[in-house]
Parts: structure tokens; sequence; C-alpha cells
């Protein structure tokens, strides 16, 4: 049982200390700066934002 | 090798262009490939993992159907050894797990790592050797099933002589997706490749465990136990979940050209998912001979599971809100958003089923297996036939032949899957209920069951007509390959604008 | 911003966390578990299985008997395994350490197991159950194992003394005996020898008297 209990004991330390230190890189990194700016990856100027791909019936619409 | 016409000779100069321009952007990245280019260099590997994966999907619902067949009729096939119903059932579950959903997911994985990479794809000699490893094992595998060699430990039956030459494909993979994404010429990432680069490096960390613990050399008493939950429910939750996830999130915004609802969810999503959905395996032995901190540990985080859950389903539907008109047109679409909502359910569904409480009526009953297949099925090989209908005319450059028979696929495996799940799930509570007041007699429980498990049968050879569909469909896209490419009114890799939506898909 | 490491740090560690507490803990505190000898009576529970049993528990496992039938009591007040008869206390982890595979099982088509060599002691009943179970059981769908059986005619000597006794449509065409095959008398070895129902201070069987 004494190595569960420092097990619990340690990771309840380690956690939010690795939380904390992702949480510091991110912020100063500007990983929270336009996030939504990541969600454009699929995109690309051949099949940009508002063009339909795979409508089987109709191609590709804009 | 194929005599290409203008068009597309057009469309590929096109596509090429603003690749080129946009070189720039990308300081730290490479050349960013165009995605014409990245479909074409994906083709074969990728026709490898889906052809192989087909034909185990066919062996796989042959063997369902003998299974189901068996369980109402016990006298079926009952002289030959090697198809009692536990080896049917057994290489049923093996050949869909392994040879075909696995087989599928590699397929699309590849695919999509390479076009958010913006790469062609790079060692196609490692991806092969991974495919040859892939298929000769779970061969040799299935085999050993048939002939009494399973481990009758759940989903990791193939014997101790099969499970290392699938350890060295999977190895192979994740080996071949560190280098693709080591090689990225888009720097950016985008979700759907953390969720493949995390099952690409979960599954062989799962299997190997599993396999030193339980094949090699097996722990003593009930520690099987929990290292095969540990190992089974996370072959569901962070092998196959994953690449689903990951292959919604690129598909619904690709198809609907729209972004997703919300990016910052989606990063919620991701690693509520992956602290939480590794703890959850000894749900499944609630009321076991295992200490009881380990099954309250799992059930919390079965609970726990409601916020990737939530998150991710907030994501999906509310990035198709708006849009559900277009369903009409895109098979893909179709069969991604029935994917999505099977998603949500089967995990709900999940959760509930981890409480003690319900735990107690539908713990041993058909009601986990009518959850397996909602999670398996209907949220994954949904998804994974959606995909596919995506991927594949892009990487032959061919049109999908007849539309017929997409709607065919759609509805027979549509169809199917909710006749097997819906009775089935009410079906096990009940039995549950009766299993559970010892004034039942057994066998009573067990006459009760018999119609509905004769409703299953008929469920599956609707998924099966559903199956030789779509492998009938791929069939002839295959043989287009050898002729001269011809543009039909309607073509989705064209891209003609003015073409319009005259007829939908039934 | 590339954060690839992080991430792949992030991947690793997340599993790594219940691989440590579901897989490496849980060994660690039940993987060398051991019998347990009774203060007052000197009893050794588990006892070891006979030899004979051991093939037979192979058996058990090649034919996949795992995935119809449970080998798990669950406590009393927690389903009805207690009030079926199914066992006399609910099972532990000490129950299993001789087990080369553990087959604890997820499905009840079929009854549980863990104690059927109490329940149901007479091997001639198990063999006629494997041969078709309708004869024992009418309306299950158990699938018959007959071939777990040799079909011979009768020698000179007579009737072997090992045939099944069999009657009515089971009967083998006259002239013919049905005989157990090693396998058979193996698996039923292993059935018999299935108990789980000794005191241990952490599963007390409930007294008669307390009652």
């Amino acid at each position: 049982m004494s190595v569960i209990a420092f097990i619990l004991l340690g990771s309840v330390v380690l956690l939010p200390a690795a939380g904390l230190l992702a949480l510091r890189w991110a912020t100063s990194t500007g990983q929270f700066r336009c996030p939504d700016k990541a969600a454009l990856l699929p995109f690309d100027e051949v099949e940009p934002v508002g063009m339909e791909t795979d409508c089987i019936l109709g191609g590709n619409r804009r | 090798m194929i005599n290409q016409s203008q068009t597309l000779q057009n469309k590929t100069l096109r596509a090429l262009l603003p690749g080129d321009a946009l070189t720039g952007g990308g300081a730290e990245g490479g050349k960013k490939a165009a995605l014409a280019e990245i479909d074409a260099s994906c083709r074969v590997p990728v026709l490898f993992f889906f052809l192989s994966g087909l034909a185990w999907l066919l062996a796989g619902t042959v063997l369902a159907l003998v299974a189901s067949i068996k369980l109402h009729t016990p006298g079926f096939l009952a002289g030959w050894e090697w198809l009692t119903f536990s080896n049917v059932r057994t290489a049923h579950l093996n050949t869909v797990v392994y040879g075909f959903a696995s087989q599928i997911s590699v397929g699309v994985t590849i695919w999509l790592m390479c076009r958010l990479c913006r790469i062609p794809l790079v060692a196609p000699g490692l991806i092969t050797v991974a495919n040859l490893f892939y298929n000769l094992g779970v061969t040799v595998g299935v085999g050993g099933i048939l002939i009494g060699d399973s481990t009758a430990i759940e989903w990791l039956e193939m014997p101790r002589y099969a499970t290392p030459i699938l350890f060295v494909s999977y190895a192979l993979i994740a080996v071949w997706t560190i280098v693709t994404f080591r090689l990225r010429a888009e720097r950016h990432l985008y979700v759907s490749q953390w969720y493949l680069l995390a099952a690409v490096l979960w599954f062989p960390w799962l299997y190997g465990t599993a396999q030193v613990m339980l094949l090699i050399e097996p722990v003593r008493g009930v520690v099987q136990a929990a290292v095969n939950w540990w190992f089974a429910h996370n072959v569901l939750g962070l092998w196959f979940t994953p690449i689903g996830l990951a292959s919604i999130y690129y598909f619904i915004p690709k198809v609907i050209g729209r972004p997703i609802h919300s990016y910052y969810l989606s990063v919620l999503g991701f690693w509520s998912l992956a602290l939480f959905y590794n703890w959850n395996g000894m749900h499944h032995l609630v009321g076991g001979p295992l200490p009881a901190w380990m099954i309250t540990v799992s059930i919390v985080a079965s609970v726990m599971m409601l916020i990737p859950v939530i998150t991710v389903a907030i994501n999906h539907h509310f990035t198709m809100v708006g849009h559900f008109g277009k369903l009409k047109y895109s098979p893909t679409l179709r069969f991604m958003v029935f994917g999505a909502v099977s998603y949500t359910l089967a995990s709900l569904q999940g959760v509930a089923s981890a409480v003690r409480s319900i735990s107690e009526v539908t713990h041993f009953t058909h009601h986990t297996i009518a959850h397996a297949h909602l999670g398996m099925y209907a949220f994954f090989t949904m998804v994974m036939f959606g995909a596919m209908y995506y991927i594949l005319p892009r990487i032959t450059q061919r049109e999908w032949p007849s539309n017929g028979l997409i709607s065919l696929h759609f509805w027979g495996v549509a169809l199917g899957i909710v006749l097997y799940v819906v009775p089935m799930s009410i079906m096990g509570f009940i039995q549950g209920t009766m299993l559970n007041d010892a004034a039942v007699r057994f066998l009573d429980v067990v006459q009760f069951t018999l119609p509905w498990l004769k409703l299953r049968t008929l469920a599956g050879l609707l998924l099966a007509a559903g199956h030789v569909a779509f492998v009938i469909n791929v069939g002839w896209l295959l043989v287009r390959m050898f002729e001269p490419y011809r543009k039909p009114v309607v073509s989705i890799l064209t891209g003609e604008a003015e073409t319009v939506a005259a007829a939908k898909l039934p | 911003m590339s954060y690839g490491p992080l991430l792949f740090l992030g991947i690793l560690f997340t599993l790594a966390t219940s691989w440590v507490g579901l897989v490496l803990l849980p060994h660690r505190q039940m993987g060398a578990l051991g019998q347990h000898t009774d203060t007052n009576t000197a009893a050794i529970y588990p006892a070891a299985r006979s030899g004979e049993a051991q093939q037979g528990a192979e058996h058990y496992r090649s034919l996949g008997c795992v995935y119809c039938h449970t080998q798990q009591v669950r406590p009393e007040g927690y389903g009805s395994d207690i009030e079926r008869g199914w066992g006399r206390r609910r099972t532990v982890s000490r129950d299993y350490i001789h087990d080369k595979t553990v087959m604890l099982g997820t499905m009840r088509t079929g009854p549980d197991l863990t104690n059927i060599g109490e329940r149901q002691a007479d091997a001639a009943w198990h063999y006629r159950h494997l041969y078709n179970p309708q004869i024992t059981s009418p309306g299950s769908i158990m699938p018959p194992h007959a071939f777990l059986f040799d079909v011979r005619t009768i020698g000179q000597a007579g009737r072997s003394t090992n045939a099944l006794v069999l009657e009515g449509p089971f009967a083998p065409p006259a002239g013919q005996e049905v005989i157990p095959t090693r396998r058979a008398e193996q698996l039923v070895a292993y059935l018999r020898s299935l108990k789980s129902s000794g005191d241990l201070p952490e599963a007390p069987v409930k007294k008669e008297e307390a009652q």
C-alpha cells in the first residue's frame, strides 16, 4: 500500500506541476493567440473555405 | 500509365500552381505539395491497405452470419469442430477488428497524414512491408483460432506465434508516421494529426504490453484480467476512436467547406480523451474478483468521459448545423454524420453501462454486444466507409461508377446496424433483468432471447448486402483505372462549378 | 510554433499513468498472491489442480467455453449469482491463482461455471450434456460437442463400461456405442474440479447456523 500512497501523493504534486509548466509554455509562446487559425489548415487556395467537395452528383461547388 | 483527359491535367496544373506560391509562407517548413500530387503518391500503399481490408471484411461478414445463425440454431454446421460457435465468433471478431478495421484505419492514416503534413508519401517501402507483415499476421492468427489455438483472452485471441508478426507491422507503421511527421512541410498542426499521432504511438505500447504480460510471460491470477481489459478497452479507445475522430474532424469541414465549429473545444476534447479513456478498462469487470479500488477508478474515469464526448459532440454537430441539405449529395458526409451521431450515442451508452447499478443488469448480456457494435460499426466502420468514399476517387483519379450501389450500401448498412443495435440493446436489458431474478429459470432466459437472435441474423443479412454493394463498386472503380478517364456529366474530381445537382442520391 | 515534442510527450505521459495504475500496480499488489492456510483446520486453499484437470483447462480454453460461460460469482445483493446457487460466496482474486489462463468471461449465454464441480459432480451427466446438450437440458442453445466422442461398433466383449447411456432419438445406431475421447475425459475432469467455495478471510462462506 505504501507504494500506492507514494505514487498517489507524488502524482498529486507532479501532475498539476506539469500542467502549470505546459500552461506557462503555451502562454509564453503564444499558443492561445488566435487558435481558430489552426481550424483553417484543411483548406488551401485550390479548395478554400466555402468550397464544397465531394458533392457526388453536383461536382465541387463554390 | 493512364491516359488522363485534358480536364484532369488542367486540374493537376491548376492544383500545382498555388502550391508553389505557398512555399514562401512556411518559414521553417519545406515546399508544400499540392493535394493532387499527394493523393497520387499515396495510391499504391493506400490501395493495398484498403483492398486487403475489404477482403477481410467479406470474410468477417460471412463468419458473423454463421456465428449469428449458430446462436439460435445450435445444430447448424455443428459437425465441424473448427466451425464451433466460439471459433467462428472469435474468428469474426479478429478478422473485422484486425483484418478489416485496423487496415482501413492505417490506409486512412497514411492519406490524412500526408495531406495534413503537405508532403507526398515518403518511404513507400516501409509501409508496403508493414502491409505484407500485417496480412501475414492476420492470416496466421485467424487460421490459428480456427484450428483451436485461440488464447481465449478477449481481443487478444490470436495465438502467440501470430502476434509478434503483427507487432512488427504496428511498429513499422508508427515509425513511418513519425518520419512523415518530422518531414512535414506544413509546420502547423491540425487536430486530426494529434489524434493520428497518438493512435499510432499508443497502439504498439498497448499491444506490446498485452503480448508480454498475457502470452509470452503470463502474469498470475486476475492480474491477467486487469491487463486484458486495460488492453481490450484501449484498442477501442486509443486506437479506433482517435482515428475515427481524426477522420471526422477532417472530412466534415472538408466536404461542407466550413472550418470546425471551435478549435478550442477540439483541444479540450483531445486532452480529456487522452487522460480519461485509458483508465476505463476495468468497468468490464464490475462485480468481479478484483480489488474494489481498480473498478471504482475505472467507473469514475468512464463517467469523466462525458467531457471529451460532449466536447466532440458539440464540435461535430454544430459544424453541421445549416448544412444538412448536403447529406443528399455527398456519400462521405452521410457516412461521417451517421458515424459522428453514433459516436455520441455509443459513448453515452458506454458511460451509463459503466455505472454499478446499470452494469448489474447489462453486464454478461447481449446489451454489451449491442454496445460493441454501436461503437465499432455504427461509429467507426461508418466513418471509415465515408473516408474511403472520399479517398478512393482521389487516389485513383476515377469517379465512383455507380451511385445506385452507393445508395444500396448506405441504406443496407444503416438500416442493418439500427436493426442490430436497437433490438439487441433492449433485449439485453430485459435478459439482464430476468437473469437477476432468481425465480426465472435459466433456460427460460435462453428461450426468451431466441426470437431476438433471429432478428439479428436478418440485420446481418442487410449489412452483408451493403458490404457486397460497396465491394462491387470498389472493384468496378479499379477496373476503370485501366481504362482511359471518361468525364461523367457530373464529376467530383474536376470540381466544375457549373454542374448542378440535377439528381440526388436516393 | 511547432509543439511536436510537447505533443509527443503528452501522448506518452497520459498512457503511462494508466499503465502504471492499472497494469503495474495490480501486478505488484496481486501478482504474487499465494495459497491460504486455515489456522484451525490446516486446510490449504485453493488446492492445486490434478494434471488431468490442467489438461482439461487447455481444452476449455481451446474450445472457447469462456465466450458463453463466466467463472465469477458476484457479491451477495449484486445480481442473483448467489441466489441462483452459482456459489456460496463471491469469488476473489485468490480463487484464480492456479489458472494458467484466467477465464472470468463477460457473457452469460450459458450459466456460470465457477462451482460446476460442486453443483454437478456426476461425470456421466457431463458426458451426455457435452455429447448433446438437448439430452440433459432441453431448449439449451449450447452446440453439441459430438466431436469429443467416438462412435464405434460394440466389440466381442460387449458394451464398454465407459459408453454413454443414451436413449430415444439420441441413441447411436444398433450395435454401436458412444465413447468419450481423452479430450472429453480431461475436459470433464476440469469441469468437476471447478470449486471456488473455500473459506477465506477476505471472502468468508456464510455458515448455515448464521442464517
